[in-house]
C-alpha cells in the first residue's frame, strides 16, 4: 500500500490554510436565491475603470489572445518610470500585489527568519511567510494602527522584512511622514521595510508619506501598489513592486515572469496617462458614500472605524457571519472580518449612492432582525 | 517505519507473525507510557484484531499496523482491505453466541476475538479508506489521577490579560485552571478530563485540545476556553469559563469577552471552518455565537430534564453546499436551513435496497459516563441497521450510568453520505427525533437526532 499522501507534505503546508475564493457572482445568486448581487466585499471601484483603459479593453483584438504578452512588462514599466521619474528597471510587475508579496518574501528570507507585520490587516503577508515555512511575528494594532514601537521592539536579527499596509486594510488607519520617517530611521536598514500602498490613491492629505520619495532616502524601503483598486482593473490582475536597483534586482531573480496578461499590461498603461479626472470622481463617490453610511452606523449605535480608502468597517451586534448570509439574502454581499481578526464587525466598500442606499435598506432590516430575534442572542 | 511517537510495521496476512505484532505493542505501549496494564490490554486487543484480519481480511496486501502515542492514549491503527470481514462484533451492542454456528462469512465464534478487544480497549472505531479499504483503530488511555475540584470563593483584580506563549499554557496553570472551572460550572458543562487535570494538560501538550488560560493582575488564573477538532474543518469549544466572584460582573464578562476574541483570532486563519459548542457555559458573550436549536438532556437520574442550547459561529462567509436527506427529513432541514439562513441543496436519498447491503452493520457509540450520555455514529450500512439501533438504545437504557448505561442518547448523521441521510425512517422507528443541525461538524453537515422515547 502507498503511503499516505499527507506524509509526503511538509508540516507547514500541512498545517496550512488554503485559501478558497468566493464564488463566481451567478453560483451566489443561484444559492442565496437573489436575482441581484451588489458586490460590496472586495473594495473594488464600482466606477470601472479611466476612459483610456477601458478604450484599450474595448479594441482587444481577439487574435491578440494567441501572443504571448511581454514577459516583463516593458511598456508599463516604461510607463511607470514615465510617471514617478525612476528608471524602469527599478520596477516590477506582477499578477497582483500577491505575487509580488511571494517575490519579496523568497528573495529574503531563509529557514529560520521571520517577517513582521500586524496582526490585522492584509492577511496575505502572513499566509505567504507562514506556508513558505517562516515565522510571521504578528504585532497588535494600537487604536487600530500600525504599532511603529512594537513592531521595532519585535525585531531580532533573523527578521528580514516588516510590512506595514498604509493605509491599513480594513482599518484605514495610516502613519504621516513623521512616523514614517522616525520608524524607517530606527529600522536603520537592518531589514526590508515593504510599504503595500495598495489604497494610497485615496488619501488626499499632505501628511501622508510618499513612499516613491523614501526609497531615495532609507535604501531598504520597497513599495507596492496596485492597478486593482483605484484603477479598476482588479479583473485583469497587476500590480508592482518599485525599491532601489540593487533590492529590486534580487527580488527579480524569485519572480515570476509572463505572469501578467497582454490585455492588462496595456489597460494599465492607459489608466496610469487618464488618471486625473477618474481620481477625483471616485474620490468624490468614495465621500458620498460615507458620508450616508456613517450617519446610519450612529444611528443605530453600531461604532465603526472609517479612515482613508474605499471601505469603513462596522461592528454588529451578532456575528459577522450571520450579517452576512442574511444580507446575501437580500442581495448585498459585504466582507465579514473574523478572517481578519476582528470578530463581529463588517467591512463594506463604498460605491454609487443607489447602491449605498440599497445596502442601508438591507443593513437596518438585518440588524432591527437580529436584535429582535432572541436566536441571535445566547441568552434567549 | 519509525518517527518520534509513531512505530509502523507492514505483515504479511499470516499469524505466524503474530508474536511480532504482539511483542512491537507491549513494546510500544511501555515506551508511549502505558502502564503495565495498560500494555496488557493493548497487546490483547492486537492479538485478537491481527488473529482476526489474518483470516478474513483480504489477503492481496500486507496488512499495516500503526502504533502511535496521542499524548494520553496509544493507538493501533490496522489498515486493510474488507475482503471477508465483518465488523459486527465491534458494535457496543454486539453479543456472540457461541453456539450458534456460523453466520454469514465468518461464524460468530471467529468474532469472540473482535468482542473481547473491543471491549478491552476505551474506544474502537473503524475508519474508510478509500475503496474496500478501511482503518481499524483501538485506543487505550493513559492513567490519571482525580482532582479535587476548586470551589474557594475569589475576588480577582484588573488587568485581565490572555498571554500566550510558545507551545501554549504551562501544565501547572491548566491544571489549576482546570480545578477552577470543575468547581463553579455544574459538570455537564466541563470536559471529563477537568476532573482528571493531568490528563487535560497532557491533551493540550499532545494537541488534542486547545487552551488559552486568562490571569488577572496579580497573575492568578482567571478564566479559561479550551477546543478540540470535530472533523477536518470543525472546532468544539468547551467555555469560556471564568473564575471571579468579585461583586463587579463586568470583569467576568471581561474575561469572557477577552478568552473569546483570542480563541475567534486564534482559529480564524486556519483550515476550520466554524467553532460550535454543544455545552457552551452562560458566560459565553452576547451576540458572538448563533444558537443552533438545543437538546433536552436529563442527566444524571436524579435530575431533571435540561435544556441544552448549541451554540455555532462560522469563521467564513458560507457559500453554500448540498446535503442528502431521506424525503421525510426535507422539511425539517428545509425550515432549519431557513432559520439560520444557511443555503443548502437538499437531495433526496433512499434506502439502499436490502439485497445490496451488507448483513451486518456498524455504530460507534461514545460514551461520557460523567453526563450520562452516548453519542452514536453510523459507520457502516447493513440489512440489519434498524434492529443494531434498536439493541444500542436497548443496551444503553438497560444498564445503570455506572456500568455504561447513558439516559441521554444522541446520534449523528452526516448528511454529506447519500446512505446515512438514507437512514431516518429507522431512526423515527426507533424513537428518534431531529433537533439541530450542525453546519460543516463533519464531512459536511451533521444532523443531530436525539432519542425521545423514553422521555414522553
Amino acid at each position: 500500500m502507498s503511503l499516505p499522501i499527507a506524509e509526503l507534505v511538509p508540516q507547514h503546508i500541512r498545517a496550512f490554510e488554503a485559501y478558497v475564493p468566493s464564488r463566481p457572482d451567478p453560483e451566489l445568486m443561484r444559492v442565496y436565491k437573489v436575482d441581484h448581487l451588489h458586490r460590496l466585499n472586495n473594495n473594488e471601484n464600482a466606477l470601472g475603470p479611466p476612459p483610456a483603459a477601458r478604450r484599450v479593453i474595448d479594441a482587444f483584438e481577439p487574435p491578440r489572445s494567441a501572443i504571448y504578452p511581454s514577459g516583463d512588462s516593458f511598456f508599463l514599466r516604461t510607463a511607470l518610470g514615465e510617471r514617478f521619474g525612476m528608471d524602469p528597471e527599478r520596477f516590477l510587475v506582477g499578477n497582483g500585489s500577491c505575487e509580488v508579496i511571494a517575490s519579496v518574501i523568497k528573495a529574503f528570507c531563509e529557514k529560520g527568519d521571520n517577517i513582521i507585520t500586524a496582526d490585522k490587516t492584509f492577511a496575505v503577508y502572513e499566509w505567504v511567510a507562514e506556508f513558505s515555512g517562516f515565522q510571521a511575528k504578528l504585532i497588535a494594532l494600537k487604536n487600530y494602527a500600525f504599532d511603529p514601537e512594537a513592531m521595532l521592539a519585535a525585531m531580532d536579527s533573523r527578521t528580514k522584512i516588516l510590512f506595514v499596509c498604509n493605509p491599513n486594510n480594513p482599518t484605514g488607519t495610516w502613519w504621516d511622514r513623521e512616523t514614517m520617517e522616525r520608524f524607517l530611521r530606527a529600522v536603520d536598514g537592518r531589514a526590508i521595510v515593504v510599504l503595500d500602498e495598495a489604497y494610497r490613491e485615496y488619501v488626499d492629505d499632505e501628511r501622508f508619506p510618499d513612499g516613491m520619495e523614501l526609497m531615495e532616502r532609507h535604501k531598504n524601503v520597497v513599495v507596492f501598489r496596485t492597478f486593482s483598486k483605484m484603477y479598476a482593473l482588479a479583473g485583469l490582475r497587476v500590480g508592482y513592486v518599485c525599491g532601489n536597483k540593487e533590492v529590486v534586482d534580487y527580488i527579480r531573480r524569485t519572480h515570476i515572469v509572463y505572469s501578467v496578461n497582454g490585455l492588462g499590461q496595456t489597460a494599465a498603461v492607459a489608466a496610469l496617462s487618464d488618471d486625473v479626472e477618474h481620481i477625483a470622481a471616485t474620490r468624490r463617490m468614495v465621500d458620498r458614500a460615507r458620508e450616508l453610511l456613517l450617519p446610519a452606523f450612529r444611528e443605530l449605535d453600531l461604532p465603526y472605524v472609517s479612515g482613508a480608502g474605499n471601505f469603513v468597517m462596522v461592528q454588529t451586534p451578532a456575528s459577522d457571519s450571520l450579517i452576512y448570509r442574511q444580507l446575501m439574502r437580500r442581495g448585498v454581499m459585504v466582507r465579514t472580518m473574523t478572517g481578519f481578526r476582528f470578530p463581529n464587525w463588517v467591512r463594506i466598500s463604498l460605491v454609487q449612492e443607489p447602491v449605498m442606499l440599497d445596502f442601508l435598506a438591507a443593513f437596518r432590516e438585518v440588524i432591527g432582525q437580529v436584535r429582535a430575534d432572541g436566536d441571535a442572542d445566547v441568552q434567549a | 517505519m519509525h518517527q518520534d511517537n509513531r512505530l509502523t510495521l507492514e505483515l504479511p496476512p499470516d499469524v505466524a507473525f503474530l508474536p511480532a505484532a504482539v511483542g512491537a505493542a507491549e513494546n510500544a505501549a511501555q515506551v508511549f507510557g502505558l502502564d503495565q496494564g495498560g500494555a496488557l490490554k493493548l497487546a490483547l486487543a492486537v492479538e485478537e484484531f491481527f488473529a482476526y484480519l489474518c483470516r478474513f481480511a483480504g489477503r492481496e496486501e500486507p496488512l499495516r499496523m500503526t502504533l502511535s502515542q496521542g499524548g494520553t492514549f496509544v493507538r493501533v491503527a490496522f489498515r486493510f482491505r474488507a475482503g471477508d470481514v465483518s465488523l459486527r462484533a465491534l458494535n457496543f451492542a454486539a453479543n456472540v453466541t457461541l453456539d450458534e454456528g456460523s453466520d454469514g462469512a465468518c461464524a460468530q465464534s471467529d468474532e469472540l476475538g473482535l468482542l473481547v478487544a473491543a471491549r478491552t480497549t476505551d474506544r474502537c472505531s473503524l475508519e474508510s479508506s478509500g475503496s474496500g479499504v478501511y482503518v481499524l483503530l483501538a485506543e487505550v488511555d493513559r492513567s490519571y489521577p482525580e482532582g479535587e475540584p476548586l470551589r474557594t470563593r475569589q475576588a480577582l483584580t484588573p488587568p485581565i490579560s490572555v498571554p500566550q506563549t510558545e507551545g501554549g499554557p504551562a501544565s501547572g496553570l491548566l491544571q489549576h485552571a482546570a480545578l477552577l472551572a470543575a468547581g463553579r460550572y455544574p459538570a455537564r458543562a466541563c470536559p471529563n478530563s477537568f476532573f482528571r487535570p493531568a490528563r487535560f494538560a497532557d491533551m493540550v501538550a499532545s494537541g488534542q485540545y486547545q487552551a488559552l488560560v486568562a490571569q488577572d493582575g496579580a497573575g492568578r488564573p482567571a478564566g479559561l476556553i479550551c477546543w478540540r477538532s470535530s472533523g477536518p474543518r470543525a472546532v468544539v469549544f468547551s467555555g469560556p469559563y471564568q473564575f471571579d466572584d468579585g461583586p463587579d460582573k463586568a470583569l467576568g464578562q471581561e474575561i469572557a469577552r477577552q478568552l473569546t476574541d483570542r480563541f475567534l483570532s486564534l482559529v480564524a486563519r486556519t483550515e476550520v471552518l466554524c467553532a460550535f459548542s454543544e455545552r457552551p457555559t452562560a458566560d459565553v458573550p452576547q451576540g458572538w455565537f448563533e444558537r443552533l436549536g438545543s437538546l433536552t438532556l436529563r442527566g444524571e437520574e436524579a435530575h431533571a430534564p435540561e435544556s441544552q442550547p448549541a451554540l455555532f459561529r462560522h469563521l467564513r462567509e458560507d457559500v453554500g453546499g448540498a446535503v442528502w436527506a431521506h424525503p421525510d427529513l426535507v422539511d425539517f432541514l428545509t425550515r432549519q436551513y431557513d432559520r439560520l439562513a444557511f443555503s443548502r441543496d437538499i437531495l433526496k436519498t433512499e434506502p439502499t435496497p436490502s439485497a445490496r447491503l451488507a448483513q451486518h452493520s456498524l455504530l460507534a457509540t461514545a460514551l461520557d459516563r460523567r453526563r450520562g450520555l452516548a453519542l452514536l455514529r453510523p459507520l457502516l450500512d447493513g440489512q440489519d441497521f434498524a434492529a443494531n439501533l434498536s439493541a444500542h438504545v436497548a443496551a444503553l437504557l438497560g444498564q445503570t450510568m455506572e456500568d455504561g448505561g447513558a439516559p441521554d442518547i444522541l446520534l449523528h448523521m452526516d448528511l454529506s453520505e447519500p446512505w446515512q441521510g438514507a437512514l431516518y425512517p429507522a431512526l423515527q422507528a426507533n424513537g428518534f427525533t431531529p433537533r439541530l443541525i450542525l453546519p460543516h461538524a463533519g464531512a459536511s453537515d451533521i444532523l443531530v437526532c436525539q432519542y425521545v422515547a423514553a422521555h414522553s
